[in-house]
């Protein structure tokens, strides 16, 4: 399970940092010192011992700004992931079963949101209803689906037209059966590395967004919004970017990082490991007996 | 379900593929038995549409025309909910050709095995146990291989573990497809004598090959397809002593032997000519 | 480049030639004696003592099955031993020399012009995204010499030597537009085509229908007839290999079980592995009801 996921150490870092921006994205506004909001007089201070991260230019300490403005990027991220999911994954791997003509609609509803530029559909989300991040992450979401339904939808035919499922419906198996039995494990992989990937891109997506000061209305603190800030009064406070930034940075790398792993992880050719089952046949596969081994090797098919 | 003489009944078999003027026929016209307790072999080479009529006797693929009956059921009627129940019974199973495709590598053997019996609904934890463990005793397969997964196991073995699922449900039809051209002498001495045990239990066999000579042993008759259609039915010994077929007798002719000569190539070579004009 | 052979300087296919008109004094251009191949770092042996002679216009046979050995001995002849392994004892000679003292070049002069190998799944052995003709002419200009046009002309007349129907049609087409017989005998033609001596041909029939693996057997043994070849057919059936070869060998696991003239081995048998796969036709193949007098034709 997700023990084969800490069993390594780039699985374990990047589970620790991403859990570490959740809880900052929950309890990070209570947490705060300060009102993110309050500015005060001590403007652009250093750090200090009241201030960890120094004030801006407004007399706002930092450090709350940030710690208030995490629920922003992170669960902006997520809602990018949850509606790519349910807007992609879930019609992928239904279209292999639900007959001719909803695999039909869905393809060609696929292929038009590929096809759609970006910008306009931006706009028209926009327009239709209003400015801001989770409007702009609905966009993002819908705009990267395609890839949840092409990639749960490859994963679930492979498995749907293989020998082993036409055994399990020559023993009367229905639908139902095959996919809990046969199509589900082999499906989690793929949708985990791309969720993975999604949440990276989203929280990018979030970070410049905020940056550019699009979808929040100030002063509400945000990441970017931060950032952006510290770049407007780089000569009183060259420093001041670094930690925003560095914060930014790991997230994004930190949900990459977990793709990666997952798929390490789970093995060639999408193979899980994520169930229990999974991880106990990779470890026998690890045990293969010598014969086998041997076997391909005098065949020719060792590294030669 | 009543008992029948005859345990597969085929009848004017027509499959195609495909719609309208890219419509191909794979097979034409088929009608033979398979008795009870009866060995049949189908022979035919590659195309010859062996495989397909295995595959409609089975309802994976539909039929044209023509009856197929099994037992006194006629399930070339069958709608997919009496297909269901049907498969469900298990009386008539299956054994594909590639042992490695046939297995799900993420489920162990035990969990393979356990699926046609866990799909019946009928039996508790332990008589499925009990089933599977019989099975594998019949296929000469270790208890100890339940708990692993079939990337660990030989080809041999694989192949044994899709006899035994096919044998969890105690099926009167089995059918298998090339049980041994995968396999090495030993496996295949050893499957072919397992085979050989169920023939004199009464279970009725049907195999698929494009090399009779893999199968003439275990077979009481055979059925000679070429091109999706039946040439020649006969008892396996008339079949190879004294075939009628231009087809038939170029099939037999090729097979290798140790003792005599295949015909030589100028009389395969008349028998494709009368082939390709026939 | 040049070798020196006894004193003389030679060049490209020269050499090759050479070594064979060398070898041709003597009487077996390939010999193995006692020849193991182990795995380099472990040192366990897969291959334990295989010695045969081959000469020209014979047909050797190895009967054995995954794991026996024969794929890494065939590999061991052609010098394309999987690097984890080695030969680590005996000898093999290639029209007498030992092949241990080859180098890299030396074995490229030596493969396709003298010695060859057509293997199992011929579709892998072609470039799928190249009409076939062209590959085979490839090998004729650039290792032949031959021109262009007089490339075309000689491949074509090659398809039509290993019997293919349509030898103008085949040479335009793809790989996967041709059957499993086809692209055998596409790579058949291709492995003849610089007239080698030798000729191993490993498994080529295994993946094919019977009454094609027949025709395809029935080739080689022409083959081997009309241009004076030395042939190795290796399979797991030993019924291709009483049916085509002169001399057997038997290996299981490694070691050569046993070793003759074909119908020595079949009439009496002398290891119990043989005479298994013996019964097993017996038993449960087309021998079991034929008649041994003779075969009836209705």
């Amino acid at each position: 399970m997700i023990r084969r996921i800490l069993a390594l150490p780039a699985g374990r870092f990047a589970t620790a940092f991403l859990v570490f921006i959740a809880f900052l994205a929950v309890a990070g506004p209570v947490l705060a010192p300060y009102d993110p909001l309050l500015g005060t007089s001590d403007i652009l201070a250093g750090p200090s011992a009241a201030h960890w991260l120094g004030t801006d230019y407004l007399g706002r300490d930092v450090l709350s700004r940030i710690l208030a403005g995490a629920p922003i990027s992170v669960f902006g991220a997520v809602q990018v992931a949850v509606i790519a999911l349910f807007a992609g994954a879930v019609p992928g791997i239904l279209s292999v079963y639900l007959g001719r003509v909803f695999e039909w609609l869905t393809l060609r509803f696929v292929d038009t949101l590929i096809a759609l530029p970006f910008l306009v559909f931006a706009v028209a989300v926009t327009a239709l209803l209003g400015n801001g991040i989770p409007q702009a992450m609905l966009t993002v979401g819908i705009l990267v689906s395609p890839l949840f339904y092409r990639v749960s939808r490859a994963a679930t035919l492979s498995v749907a037209r293989s020998q082993y499922v036409e055994a399990a419906i020559l023993s009367g198996a229905r639908t139902g059966w095959v996919v809990r039995t046969h199509v589900w494990s082999k499906v989690l992989p793929p949708i985990a590395i791309a969720t993975a990937n999604t949440l990276g891109i989203g929280f990018v997506i979030v970070s410049s967004l905020t940056f550019l000061g699009i979808g929040i209305q100030p002063p509400a603190p945000s990441w970017g919004g931060v950032l952006a800030s510290d770049l407007g009064y780089l000569t009183q406070r060259p420093y001041a970017p670094i930690f925003t930034t560095v914060l930014i940075m790991l997230s994004v790398w930190a949900f990459n990082l977990l793709a990666d792993v997952i798929r390490d992880v789970a093995g060639e050719s999408g193979r899980t490991l994520l169930t229990e089952r999974g991880a106990a046949r990779d470890a026998a596969r690890r045990r293969r007996t010598d014969t086998a081994a041997s076997e391909d090797a005098l065949v020719g098919r060792s590294s030669s | 379900m009543a008992e029948s003489s005859t345990a597969i009944r085929i009848n004017g078999l027509q499959v195609s593929y495909g719609t309208g003027r890219h419509r191909t026929r794979i097979i034409h016209e088929a009608s033979f038995d398979v008795g009870v307790g009866e060995s049949v072999g189908i022979i035919g080479e590659t195309g010859s549409g062996k495989s397909t009529i295995a595959r409609a006797v089975v309802g994976l693929v539909p039929a044209q025309a023509g009856t197929v009956r099994i037992g006194d059921e006629e399930v070339s009627a069958f709608g997919a909910r009496q297909w269901r129940d049907f498969r469900r019974r298990g009386a008539v199973q299956y054994v594909f050709q590639d042992p490695l495709r046939a297995l799900d590598a993420d489920l162990t053997i035990g969990d393979s095995l356990a699926e046609p019996l866990r799909l019946q609904r009928r039996l508790s934890k332990e008589q499925i146990r009990d089933r599977i463990d019989f099975r594998l005793e019949q296929v000469r397969l270790p208890q100890d291989l339940l708990v692993r997964f079939p990337g660990e196991l030989s080809g041999g073995q694989r192949q044994r573990v899709l006899l035994a699922r096919a044998l969890a449900t105690e099926p009167r039809v089995l059918i298998l497809d090339e049980p041994v051209s995968a396999l090495d002498a030993a496996n295949r001495v050893s499957v072919l004598e397992i085979l050989n045990d169920l023939r004199a239990a009464g279970t009725s066999l049907v195999f698929i090959s494009h090399d009779l000579g893999s199968v003439a042993g275990v077979t009481d008759r055979i059925v000679v397809l070429y091109r999706g259609e039946v040439v020649e039915v006969g008892r396996t010994a008339d079949i190879v002593n004294d075939p009628q077929h231009p087809y038939t007798r170029l099939l037999v002719g090729s097979a290798p032997s140790l003792h005599t000569g295949a015909i030589d190539r100028e009389e395969r070579a008349r028998l494709r000519r009368v082939l390709d004009a026939g | 480049m040049t070798i020196e052979i006894e004193g003389i300087e030679i060049e490209g296919i020269e050499i090759a030639r050479a070594a064979e008109a060398t070898a041709a004094e003597a009487e077996s251009i390939l010999r193995l004696e006692d020849v193991r191949i182990a795995h380099r770092h472990t040192g366990e042996e897969l291959v334990r003592g295989v010695s045969f002679d081959l000469r020209p216009g014979r047909v050797v046979g190895i009967v054995g099955e995954s794991g026996s050995g024969k794929t890494l001995t065939c590999r061991a002849i052609l010098g394309i031993l999987p690097r984890l392994f080695h030969i680590s004892g005996g000898r093999v000679e290639l029209f007498g020399r030992d092949i241990a003292g080859l180098s890299a070049r030396d074995w490229e002069q030596l493969r396709g012009v003298s010695i060859t190998a057509v293997f199992q799944d011929p579709g892998s052995y072609l470039n799928p995204s190249l009409r076939v003709g062209p590959q085979i002419a490839e090998a004729l200009r650039v290792r032949g010499g031959l021109r262009r046009r007089e490339a075309k002309r000689r491949t074509i007349e090659l398809l039509d030597d290993v019997r293919l129907r349509d030898p103008e049609l085949i040479y335009r087409s793809y790989p996967h537009e041709l059957s499993g017989g086809m692209l055998q005998r596409v790579l058949i033609a291709s492995a003849i085509s610089l007239e080698p001596r030798i000729l191993i041909a490993d498994e080529v029939t295994t993946a094919l229908d019977v009454t094609v693996q027949a025709e395809i057997l029935d080739l080689l043994t022409d083959l081997t007839q009309q241009h004076d070849l030395a042939l190795i057919v290796v399979s797991h059936d030993l019924a291709v290999i009483a049916q085509t070869c002169d001399d057997v060998l038997v290996l299981r696991q490694g070691e050569v079980v046993e070793q003759g003239e074909a119908k020595s081995i079949l009439f009496a048998p002398q290891h119990e592995y043989t005479r298994l796969l013996i019964d097993e036709h017996n038993t449960y193949g087309l021998d079991r009801f034929r008649e041994p007098a003779g075969v009836h034709h209705g």
